[in-house]
């Protein structure tokens, strides 16, 4: 534990010394949340939409931009990084255990995710959405959006051992265009076409972002909130059994 | 007695595109505690991938290896303890400072905070590296990155220190640094095993050597018996060098070397 800490910090030093690598993860949100709240704000008036539950659109858009913002993996870019620099091999040869290398950087990940979540909730309030659910309800959303951004990042992790190379873990990366838009993104999941909704169903963050919706919307649903958090571990259970088998047979 | 290495029929295949590759083909080695240790060879003859497997970076397909003591497949912790390694590539994170990196490789052998910030200082004074220390590794030379990678194989103070060619691609001056700094080390009582493209090198700075070629050892001894061998084996005229020791042991004749080179140029 103590090593993992310490390789965290490290993790987080490095984060904090590279803001272009930052950025992107707060501005692309943002700028999707805008983007898309013009575009569809006037088909979906607060006042006459029944899924809205009484706030704008911007309400029901923040929660795809939160995941978004949580889907960048950078955790498993710079993991690649150290490999290609030879750097992970000097880690490799002390005798820390191989959990605290793959576990360090989703930490520092899940440190970056809360913040991350919490800033553009905050300039969300700006743009006029409320967080229905009050102050706890926004600590759950902190919560289950950093715990998608560590099963993601995760992830990433698991091609950056694979494969080594950095070009193919940015292109490993690109799944979070299905992940992300397979889903109730613009519209609730019954007002999708058969196909689509299909589609939606099948893709595990539909209910996590389904779980953030009813937090920031009010009227919360507790069995979809629970499902949401339950398909996060469930992720965060297999992605760490594969990230810890990965780094024993790493050779 | 205990060895500070040993190795019996090791071996390494790599999986590759076209069938296995057969990089180390059992290799056997004992390094006396205290000795520097030199392990020669041309290009792709095996070195690095037998370094990897003694520093339990690269798991070992047959054969047995162990470091005082400690068998490398079956304590690799116990081992990593043991050992200091700085590898072909330095390894080395560009957004840390030097002494960010050193304190931090300290307190991964655990180290306190306070000890592990002496222990820091005390590698920089080492490597001559005190006044660049808190500047971003990033911008260093690659003669102080190589220094760098030294002394963070040493902070928790090894009993066999690993060095994968320390001095390629150094100019004249550095790699004489280098090689002071690893008579140093070794003077402190530090088993030094080290690879090398450079026979001066070697001559300089080793008690004992091995000639591995395809992956098998050729030729062990101590430079002056390698040479002294050749020269009575070839009933030379003048003593030979450690290079005509080397081109004699991997199959490599001058003038076939340099009818080569000519094939090259033509
Ligand atoms: N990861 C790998 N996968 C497949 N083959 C490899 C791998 N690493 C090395 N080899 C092969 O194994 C053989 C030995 O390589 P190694 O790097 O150990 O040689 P070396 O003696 O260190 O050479 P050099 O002096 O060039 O550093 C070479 O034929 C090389 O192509
Ligand atoms: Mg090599």
């Amino acid at each position: 534990m103590r090593q993992t800490l310490l390789l965290s910090s490290r993790a987080l030093r490095e984060s904090v010394r590279t803001p272009e690598a930052l950025f992107p993860t707060l501005f692309i949100p943002l700028f999707f949340l805008v983007v898309n709240v013009g575009q569809a704000g006037k088909i979906f008036p607060g006042t006459s939409t029944a899924f809205l539950h009484g706030q704008g659109y911007a309400g029901f858009q923040l929660p795809s931009s939160l995941l978004l913002g949580a889907s960048f993996g950078s955790a498993a870019l710079f993991l690649v990084e150290d490999i290609e620099g030879g750097y992970f091999d000097r880690l490799r040869a002390t005798p820390i255990s191989r959990t605290a290398l793959v576990l360090s950087r989703l930490l520092a990940e899940s440190v970056k995710a809360l913040l991350l979540t919490a800033v553009l909730v905050a300039i969300s309030l700006l743009l006029g959405v409320r967080v229905a659910s009050g102050i706890g309800g926004f600590l759950l959303i902190l919560l289950l959006n950093a715990a998608w951004a560590v099963v993601y990042a995760g992830f990433m992790q698991l091609i950056a051992l694979k494969t080594r190379s950095g070009a193919a873990t940015q292109s490993g990366g690109l799944v979070f265009f299905p992940l992300l838009f397979l889903t109730p993104s613009f519209v609730p999941r019954t007002m999708l076409t058969r196909p689509m909704e299909i589609a939606a169903s099948c893709n595990p963050v539909t209910y996590i972002m389904e779980a953030l919706r009813t937090l920031v919307l009010g009227h919360v649903d507790w069995g979809s909130v629970g499902l949401g958090f339950a398909v996060v571990a469930g992720l965060g259970v297999v992605m760490l059994a594969l990230n810890l088998r990965m780094i024993r047979n790493y050779d | 007695m205990t060895w500070a290495v040993e190795a019996e029929g090791l071996r390494k295949t790599y999986p590759g595109r076209t069938g296995e590759v057969e990089a180390v083909r059992g290799v056997d080695l004992h390094v006396r505690a205290g000795e520097v240790f030199g392990f020669l060879g041309p290009n792709g003859a095996g070195k690095s991938t037998t370094v990897r497997m003694l520093t339990t970076l690269l798991t070992i397909t047959a054969g047995r290896a162990t470091i005082a003591g400690t068998d490398v497949a079956k304590d690799p912790d116990g081992v990593r303890r043991k050992i200091g390694v700085a590898l072909q590539e330095a390894g080395l994170d560009p957004r840390q400072t030097g002494r960010e990196l050193l304190t931090l490789q300290a307190r991964l052998y655990g180290s306190t905070a306070a000890e592990a910030k002496d222990v820091a200082q005390a590698q920089l004074e080492l490597v001559d590296l005190v006044e660049s220390g808190d500047r971003r590794i990033k911008e260093y030379s690659g003669g102080m990155k190589r220094r760098l990678d030294l002394a963070s194989a040493l902070v928790h103070e090894p009993e066999v220190l690993f060095l994968d060619e320390p001095t390629t691609g150094l100019d004249p001056a550095s790699r004489i640094t280098i090689w002071e700094e690893v008579r140093r080390i070794n003077a402190r009582g530090t088993t030094v095993f080290l690879t090398t493209q450079y026979l001066e090198e070697a001559d300089q700075l080793c008690d004992r050597l091995a000639i591995i070629d395809g992956g098998t050892i050729v030729l062990e001894g101590t430079p002056s018996d390698l040479k002294a061998d050749l020269r009575e084996r070839k009933q030379l005229s003048e003593e030979p060098t450690l290079d005509d020791v080397f081109l004699d042991a991997t199959g490599r004749t001058r003038t076939r070397v340099a009818g080569e080179v000519a094939e090259v140029q033509a």
